[in-house]
C-alpha cells in the first residue's frame, strides 16, 4: 500500500484505531452515487474507493465530494486498476493511501506524486492554487507595497525583494553602466547569487565588457547571466551592422528587447537601477512597478547624482573607465555619446534623435503601437 | 498576449519530464500499451496510419512571432517541411518520431507552448473567436476568460479521466465565430441590464456520430463564478455521463437524456454548493490575466485603401475584416490556394508568416476553425505591404469565406480512423470551381468535408457538407446541406443516396449553380437554402449521377 501524503496525522490516528480492532472500513465502488456513499461511510473510519478500470474518472469525483460534502475525514483509499501517473490526481482529490492491482512500481508511484510543484486548481489536498499564490503575495499589491517600502532604505528594499517578497523569483537587470556598482555591490552583500542579467548587445565599449567582469570579480557576484541577440535574428535584420542608424528602435528591438523577453520569463521580478533624476519618463519612477505582468523593483529610485557619488566613495567601489571621459549614462557604443556641459544625465544616450529608452521597461503593447 | 510567469513554465517543463519518464515506462514494459496510450493522447500524440502524429495546442488560436517560428523550425527539422492547422486551431505535425518528441516539447516550451491536453478524455484546448480583441462587433475580449479555463483545466485532478472528450468555446461578439453551440461547453459573452458582463452558458453540443446543437442553461453568469460553474457542469457529466458505449459518452448525449432542463437543474444544485469556495476568481486574478490582452492603438490612423495593385483590393474585399480600432484591419491569411490541401502551410511559410506578424501585425496572429490564419491587427497604411509579402510567400489566395476555402479532416491519407479520403476531394470541388469561375460570383459559402462521421472537418455544420463512408470497401460520399456554424448554428441535412468520389465536385458544382438560378438578389447561399429546402438542390445533386 502507498501512502500519497495527503493528511499524515489523520492518517496515523485512523491505522491505529484501525490496528487496535477499532473503527470499520467499507468498501464502495467508483461508480456509486454520491449520496448514497456518503450514508455507506458514516461512521466509518476507512473507505475503499475500487476503480475498475484506470480510464474511469468516476472515483474522482466521488472521493472529492465525499471530503467536500460529505465531510468525510476518514482515510481514503484508492484500490483496484490505477497506475502510477494517477498518483497526484489521486491525493489531490482527497485520498490517502492508494492500493494498486499491479504492486511493484513504488518508486514510479513516488516519483509521480512528487512530480508538478503548483497546481493550476484548488482541490482537497489543501494545496493553494497557482492563482491565489499569484494573489497572495503582496506584489500583486503594488500601492501597499510601495507604501511599505516608501520609509525603508535601498538595502533594506532590496533585502526584503530578495529574501522574503520574490525569494528565488527575483533577478537584477544590469548594464554594468556608470552607477551600476551601487546596486551590485548592496545586491553582494545580501545575496551574491541573486541572477544578474547582463545584456550583452555585440556593440558594447570593450571598457564595459571589461568593467563587467573586474567587478562582478571584486564583488564576489557568482551568477551572472549575459544574453546575446539571436545570431540568426541578428543575420537577417542586420546584415550589415548599420541598424543602429538606420532604425535605432528595430536595433533596440534585435539586441536587447526580444533577448530579455526570452529570459525575462523564469523570473517574477526584475531589480533595475532607474533612478527619478535620470529625468524623462523616469521622473516619475515608483520603487515597485508591474511591465507585461511582471514586477520591476527600482530601489534606487529616489538617489540623486550626490548620493550615487557618495556612496562610490564611501565603499570605494571602481568607476566605469569611460566615466571619467565624461559618459554619464552608458549603452552601445554607436548610439553613446559623452553628457554635453550641463546637460541630463542621459542626453547622452541617442543624441541627436527622440528616443530616450531602449524599450526593455516599457510595456510590449506600446512600442508595437510606435 | 499572455505571458508565463514562473508557475507557467515550471508546470511545462515539469510535464515535459513526465513525459520522457512515461516513454522510458513504455519502452521498458513499466506501462503496457493500454496504459500508455491515453497518456500520450494527453499529450497530444497519436498513433497515424503511417506515423506518429504530434498535435499541438495553440490556446484559443492565438500565436505570436517567436512561436510561429518554433513551428517552423519543428516543422523543418522533425517533419517533412511542413504542418497541418486543424479545425480545433491546433496543429498537426504529421511525421515525428516518437524518440524526438520529447525535445521537440522542449523546443515548444521555450516559446510557452506544449501539446498539453491536445487529445484523450479531458478538456481540449479552448476554442475562441479568431476575431478576439479585433473584431468591430465585440462585446468583451474572450481571450482572457479562454486563457482563465487553459489554466484551471490543465491537469485538473478531478476531470483529467472522463466518460470522453470535452470543449469548450467563449465567443465574445455579437456574431458567433466561435461555434459555442457546437461545443460540450459554450460561453457568450452578454451584457446585463445593468451594463455588467457576463456570461450564457450552452451545454451539450457537438459533431460527430449525434451531432447536437448546444441548449442555453443560463442567461447570465457572475465572471467571478465561471471556474465553480464550470466545475459543476464537470462534476455532474463526468458522474453521470455514459462510459458504457463509446459512441453515446459525450455530454450530448446525457443532456438529451436528462433534458437540458433537468441537466441545468443538476448543475446548479451542485454550483450553489460550491459557489462559495475557493474556485471563486479573484479580482485580481481576472485584471492580471485581463492586463496581458490591451488592444493595440495607432497614431495617425488612416483608412482602408481603394486603390492599388492589381489583386490587391480584391484580396482586401474577401479577406480584410472590419476593426474596432481606427486605423486598424484584420485580414485573414487563406491556406486555401485553388487545388491545395486545406491548412497545410510549410516551414518557410510559417517563418513569412512570423515576420509579417511582427513587423506588420503587432506581434499576433490567429489560428481559424476554418483552418486559415488571422493577423488580428494590421495597419490601414501597411495592408498593401502585408500582401506584397503574403503574395511572395504563396499565401494570398482571396478566397476568404468563397467556395474554395474548404475546409477539410485529414481523411484516409493520414488518419486511422478514416472510412475515405477527404483531402483529395477538396482538392477536386477547388479546382472544378475554379475552371468553372463561380468562387466569386457566388460569394459566401461553406463547403467541409469529412473522411469519417467523427466529424473532424465539421461537414454536419457546413452549408454543403462532404461525408466519407466505406460502403463494401468502397468509398462512397453523403451530401449533406443546410448545416451552419456559429451565428443561427444547424446540423445539415444529409440529402439522398451517396455519390462516388468522382461525382462530388460536379454535384457541389451543379449545387452552387442551382443557386445562382434561384436566388433572390444579394441572397446569400444559405439564406437561399433556408428559405427554399434543400430539396430544390435535390435534383442538382443526381442530375449526373
Amino acid at each position: 500500500m502507498l501512502q500519497l501524503e495527503r493528511n499524515p496525522k489523520a492518517r496515523t490516528l485512523v491505522d491505529a484505531q484501525i490496528e487496535a480492532g477499532g473503527g470499520r472500513i467499507v468498501e464502495i465502488p467508483g461508480e456509486a452515487d454520491w449520496r448514497e456513499a456518503a450514508e455507506q461511510v458514516r461512521g466509518a473510519v476507512q473507505v475503499d474507493i475500487r476503480f475498475a478500470s484506470f480510464k474511469d474518472g468516476r472515483g474522482f469525483s466521488l472521493a472529492a465530494l465525499l471530503r467536500e460534502r460529505a465531510g468525510f475525514t476518514g482515510k481514503l483509499r484508492a484500490v483496484g486498476d490505477l497506475i502510477p501517473d494517477q498518483a497526484l490526481h489521486l491525493k489531490r482529490v482527497g485520498f490517502d493511501d492508494v492500493a494498486p492491482e499491479t504492486t511493484g512500481l513504488d518508486a514510479d508511484w513516488a516519483r509521480a506524486r512528487a512530480r508538478f510543484t503548483h497546481a493550476y486548481q484548488p482541490a482537497q489536498d489543501q494545496r493553494a492554487p497557482v492563482f491565489r499564490h499569484r494573489q497572495a503575495r503582496p506584489q500583486d499589491n503594488l500601492a501597499a507595497l510601495n507604501a511599505r517600502y516608501r520609509g525603508m532604505s535601498a538595502e533594506e528594499i532590496l533585502r526584503d525583494a530578495i529574501e522574503n517578497e520574490w525569494a528565488g523569483k527575483i533577478a537584477v537587470l544590469s548594464s554594468f553602466g556608470a552607477e551600476a556598482a551601487v546596486g551590485l555591490h548592496m545586491i553582494a552583500q545580501i545575496a551574491p547569487d541573486t541572477p544578474v542579467v547582463f545584456l550583452d548587445t555585440g556593440r558594447l565599449f570593450a571598457q564595459t565588457e571589461q568593467y563587467q567582469q573586474a567587478l562582478s570579480e571584486q564583488l564576489g557576484l557568482t551568477n551572472i547571466r549575459v544574453l546575446t541577440p539571436d545570431s540568426a535574428e541578428a543575420a537577417e535584420e542586420d546584415h550589415d551592422d548599420r541598424l543602429w542608424q538606420r532604425d535605432p528602435d528595430a536595433c533596440c528591438a534585435l539586441r536587447k528587447v526580444r533577448p530579455l523577453d526570452r529570459a525575462i520569463g523564469d523570473y517574477d521580478a526584475l531589480i533595475t537601477g532607474r533612478k527619478r533624476f535620470h529625468g524623462g519618463e523616469r521622473m516619475a519612477l515608483p520603487v515597485v512597478e508591474r511591465i507585461d505582468g511582471r514586477v520591476r523593483v527600482n530601489p534606487l529610485a529616489s538617489w540623486d547624482a550626490e548620493a550615487v557619488n557618495a556612496y562610490f566613495k564611501r565603499f570605494d567601489l571602481p568607476r566605469h573607465p569611460l566615466s571619467d571621459m565624461g559618459y554619464a549614462s552608458i549603452g552601445c557604443w554607436p548610439c553613446t555619446a559623452p553628457v554635453q556641459d550641463d546637460g541630463d544625465v542621459r542626453s547622452g544616450r541617442w543624441q541627436g534623435r527622440d528616443k530616450t529608452e531602449c524599450g526593455i521597461h516599457a510595456p510590449a503593447q506600446r512600442i508595437a503601437a510606435e | 498576449m499572455y505571458k508565463y510567469d514562473a508557475y507557467d513554465h515550471a508546470l511545462v517543463r515539469e510535464r515535459i519530464d513526465e513525459f520522457r519518464d512515461q516513454v522510458e515506462r513504455r519502452l521498458d514494459g513499466r506501462l503496457t500499451e493500454d496504459q500508455f496510450k491515453p497518456l500520450r493522447l494527453m499529450n497530444g500524440v497519436y498513433l497515424q496510419l503511417h506515423a506518429y502524429m504530434l498535435r499541438v495546442a495553440i490556446p484559443y488560436g492565438t500565436v505570436n512571432a517567436p512561436q510561429l517560428r518554433t513551428l517552423a523550425h519543428i516543422a523543418r527539422k522533425y517533419d517533412k517541411g511542413y504542418g497541418h492547422f486543424t479545425t480545433r486551431t491546433n496543429i498537426q505535425y504529421n511525421w515525428p518520431a516518437l524518440v524526438d518528441i520529447p525535445d521537440i516539447l522542449e523546443d515548444l516550451a521555450k516559446v510557452e507552448m506544449h501539446a498539453i491536453q491536445t487529445s484523450g478524455n479531458c478538456i481540449r484546448n479552448v476554442t475562441a473567436d479568431p476575431f478576439a480583441g479585433a473584431a468591430a462587433d465585440e462585446i468583451e475580449d474572450s481571450r482572457p476568460w479562454a486563457e482563465i479555463i487553459r489554466q484551471w483545466s490543465t491537469f485538473h485532478p478531478e476531470f483529467t479521466f472522463l466518460p470522453r472528450k470535452f470543449k469548450i468555446a467563449v465567443n465574445g461578439a455579437t456574431s458567433d465565430r466561435a461555434g459555442i453551440q457546437v461545443h460540450d461547453i459554450g460561453l457568450q459573452i452578454v451584457t446585463n441590464a445593468a451594463g455588467e458582463t457576463g456570461f450564457e452558458v450552452w451545454v451539450g453540443g457537438g459533431q460527430g456520430r449525434t451531432p447536437r446543437l448546444g441548449q442555453k442553461i443560463r442567461d447570465f453568469l457572475q465572471p467571478e463564478d465561471l471556474l465553480s460553474y464550470l466545475t459543476a457542469i464537470l462534476r455532474v457529466y463526468n458522474q453521470h455521463g455514459r462510459r458504457d458505449n463509446l459512441y453515446k459518452a459525450r455530454i450530448k448525449i446525457l443532456v438529451e437524456a436528462l433534458g437540458a432542463g433537468e441537466f441545468g437543474r443538476q448543475t446548479e444544485e451542485e454550483w450553489a454548493e460550491i459557489r462559495e469556495s475557493e474556485l471563486k476568481l479573484p479580482a485580481g486574478e481576472i485584471a492580471r490575466i485581463r492586463a496581458f490582452f490591451g488592444a493595440p492603438s495607432v497614431k495617425n490612423p488612416q483608412p482602408v485603401p481603394t486603390s492599388g495593385k492589381p489583386g490587391f483590393t480584391g484580396w482586401l474585399r474577401r479577406n480584410r475584416r472590419d476593426h474596432k480600432v481606427e486605423g486598424l484591419s484584420s485580414v485573414v491569411i487563406s491556406l486555401k490556394p485553388v487545388g491545395g490541401t486545406p491548412g497545410d502551410i510549410t516551414d518557410d511559410q510559417l517563418d513569412i508568416v512570423a515576420d509579417i506578424a511582427e513587423r506588420y501585425g503587432f506581434d499576433e496572429a490567429r489560428a481559424t476553425p476554418d483552418q486559415n490564419l488571422v493577423l488580428p491587427h494590421v495597419r490601414n497604411a501597411d495592408l498593401e505591404t502585408v500582401w506584397d509579402r503574403l503574395v511572395e510567400a504563396g499565401l494570398a489566395t482571396a478566397n476568404a469565406g468563397l467556395a474554395t476555402d474548404i475546409v477539410s479532416c485529414p481523411g484516409l491519407d493520414y488518419c486511422n480512423l478514416a472510412n475515405a479520403r477527404s483531402i483529395p476531394i477538396a482538392q477536386a470541388i477547388s479546382n472544378l470551381v475554379d475552371a468553372e469561375g463561380l468562387a466569386e460570383p457566388v460569394g459566401d459559402v461553406t463547403i467541409k468535408i469529412d473522411g469519417c462521421i467523427n466529424a473532424c472537418g465539421h461537414h454536419h455544420v457546413a452549408h454543403i457538407g462532404v461525408l466519407g463512408v466505406d460502403k463494401r470497401g468502397e468509398e462512397f460520399y453523403q451530401i449533406t446541406l443546410g448545416g451552419a456554424f456559429g451565428t443561427d448554428a444547424s446540423i445539415g441535412g444529409i440529402v439522398g443516396k451517396g455519390l462516388a468520389g468522382d461525382d462530388v465536385p460536379g454535384a457541389v458544382v451543379r449545387v452552387l449553380k442551382t443557386y445562382l438560378d434561384i436566388r433572390d438578389e444579394d441572397e446569400r447561399f444559405i439564406d437561399t437554402l433556408r428559405r427554399v429546402g434543400p430539396d430544390a438542390f435535390k435534383e442538382s445533386i443526381y442530375a449526373a449521377a
